[in-house]
């Protein structure tokens, strides 16, 4: 951890990679209804069609959703799977190539280019597990919807956000003595900073926070804890958390459309955070308190 | 330290693949270092090769040897960094979770410590989403880290969690180096340390060495520095020394003799080492779980 510091004290390498936030998230699964109706009752909707893939693009204020159902061409070990699983996240970059380049000379592996004809190519690097990371430069007056996807008619392009959510970060599980290892990833490729120990957002209490170099969002490390326990799991993007200045009312909302909340003695809804039950076995999404102005939609989308 | 704690290397025997993990494992071995020349040299290919790694039971001690790698630019350099992914992935399909990594003897290395230990980093960072630890070991006849005072240093600079310390009994005792200076070390930097034993005494240049150290080695117990091995052994035991050993013995010898033979004459060095050396006989309570965890 010592070194992450040490890098941060170089100027030019706080951000490595020209970040500046979150582009999208993506879910896989065999079941994207399913996993769409979950997002609906969230307050997402859906709002674009990939034009070759069976892919859809889900919306709601800045956040932007795809659910990838799209079967063996992807040349990725994720089969869409009936669990979702988080699949990728995008990052938006001042030069999504240069982005690529650099983060392979800072020691990224490659992700072979899949474009079909006519298609962007979005330039991604493998991620914990299973998962990509992609690097995504049209988000301002262009965006990748606009070419890649087709927009589902007569549905409002930029449903609003509910009480202000926006994207906070992602929690991914880590192996049992790991924080470390994935400090390094995150500092070295990508000019994360680890936060000290008392920096808590929410109400859960475990886990390394990392601030993205655009203080746009944070990476949370979760690791199991006691080393010697029986309780091992993969490394995996686990949950997406979404902020919100407001909690309580959040919660409200999202109640009145349907979405559970734990209420255990230790895990429960105030106005820190909140923790929706998993939905299709494994999709959670927590809620964070955070006055972070929701970043402005974009103008010519999908 | 029990006797779990060593392990064979596949380099150390003859047969095929199958034959060597058989022979590791008859003679009550839990795990093995593999040389990847075994997997990717299976009759059967190279998912054969993995399969049987996988089926054998054992746990993988760690995958050998990525050589060369560092100090080198331009197209060289891309090109290793395209066999060291290439080493990676196949060190994860194995289940291994820690590559050895040669220091370079190549004559186009750079031995600018700052670039060295630039590319070790960037070998280090590569390694994490798999979870494999890199293991960089000196070479009394490297150009660019010839004793393992120099690794550490290059280790040090390079500063990632998951890069240490392979320290090769063999280079220890070549060099001459002092076992006092062993003390450097914080147990957790050190990764790997493999054991082997030779038969001559004397001084000799860096290319006998090498021929020594490809051809001649024998196990712990069985050549001219039982004592020295021992004093090794005992001193990286009294620094808190707690992964794993690794026999690192190539000889021409065994490699024409029946792999049951030599996997036996193994298996008396780790008893010696783990009975009588360090007086252990029974586990450490925990240490097997906190090893499967990953934490060791």
């Amino acid at each position: 951890m010592t070194n992450a510091m040490d890098r941060e004290a170089v100027p030019e390498a706080q951000n490595p990679l020209a970040i500046d936030g979150l582009e999208f998230i993506e879910l896989a699964t065999s079941k994207p209804r399913a996993l769409g109706s979950v997002l609906e009752m969230m307050g997402f909707q859906p709002v674009a069609r990939h034009r070759s893939r069976e892919v859809e693009l889900y919306r709601q204020g800045s956040m932007n959703i795809v659910v990838n159902a799209n079967p063996a061409d992807v040349p990725r070990t994720v089969e869409p799977i009936e669990r979702p699983v988080i699949s990728a996240f995008a990052l938006r970059v001042r030069d999504a190539n240069l982005a690529y380049q650099r983060a392979l000379e800072l020691g990224a592996w490659e992700i072979p280019v899949r474009a079909a004809p006519m298609e962007l190519n979005i330039p991604a690097i493998h991620g914990v597990g299973e998962s990509l990371i992609y690097f995504v430069d049209r988000y301002d007056e262009f965006s990748i919807y606009d070419i890649d996807f087709r927009a589902i008619p007569t549905v409002n392009p930029h449903p609003p956000a509910i009480a202000g959510l926006h994207f906070f970060g992602i929690v991914q599980y880590i192996g049992p003595d790991r924080t470390d290892d994935w400090v390094a990833f995150y500092s070295q490729i990508f000019g994360f900073t680890p936060l000290p120990d008392n920096v808590r957002f929410g109400i859960m209490p475990k886990g390394l926070l990392l601030q993205s170099p655009c203080h746009k969002f944070y990476l949370q490390l979760v690791d199991p804890g006691d080393p010697a326990g029986d309780l091992l799991w993969d490394e995996r993007l686990q949950r997406m958390g979404l902020g919100t200045p407001d909690i309580l009312a959040a919660v409200a909302a999202l109640e009145k459309r349907g979405v559970e909340f734990i209420a255990s003695e230790s895990v429960h809804s105030n106005e820190r955070g909140a923790m929706t039950k998993p939905y299709l076995g494994s999709v959670m999404f927590e809620l964070v308190h955070s006055d972070h102005a929701p970043q402005p939609a974009p103008k010519a989308r999908a | 330290m029990t006797f779990d704690d060593f392990g064979m290397d596949t380099a150390s025997l003859a047969g095929s693949l199958e034959a060597k993990l058989a022979a590791v494992r008859q003679a009550g071995f839990s795990q093995v270092m593999i040389s990847a020349a075994d997997i990717v040299g299976h009759p059967h290919g190279t998912a054969a090769g993995v399969r049987a790694v996988r089926d054998s039971a054992l746990r993988v001690t760690g995958l050998e040897a990525l050589r060369d790698f560092e100090g080198l630019t331009g197209d060289l350099h891309h090109y290793k960094l395209d066999i060291a992914k290439a080493m990676l992935t196949l060190c994860h399909q194995i289940g291994g979770r820690l590559l050895l990594v040669e220091a370079s003897t190549s004559t186009h290395a750079d031995t600018d410590p700052d670039l060295v230990a630039a590319d070790l980093r960037k070998l280090a960072v590569i390694a994490i989403p798999f979870g494999i630890r890199i293991a960089f070991k000196g070479l009394s006849w490297s150009r660019t880290v010839n004793a393992f005072g120099a690794a550490l240093e290059v280790v040090d600079r390079a500063n990632c969690p998951n890069l240490g310390l392979g320290i090769d009994s063999f280079d220890v005792l070549a060099s001459g180096a002092s076992l006092d200076d062993l003390g450097i070390f914080a147990p957790e930097q050190i990764f790997l340390v493999q054991l082997s034993d030779f038969m001559w005494n004397q001084d000799r240049s860096p290319e006998e060495q090498l021929a020594t150290a490809i051809h001649f080695r024998v196990f712990p117990g069985e050549g001219v520095h039982s004592n020295s091995l021992a004093n090794l052994v005992t001193r990286l035991d009294k620094l808190g020394y707690y992964r794993d050993y690794s026999f690192a013995v190539y000889n021409d010898d065994y490699r024409q003799l029946p792999p049951e033979f030599v996997a036996n004459r193994a298996r008396s060095a780790a008893v010696w080492l783990a009975e009588t050396v360090l007086r252990r006989g029974l586990p450490v309570p925990n240490m097997d779980r906190l090893r499967r965890s990953g934490h060791a």
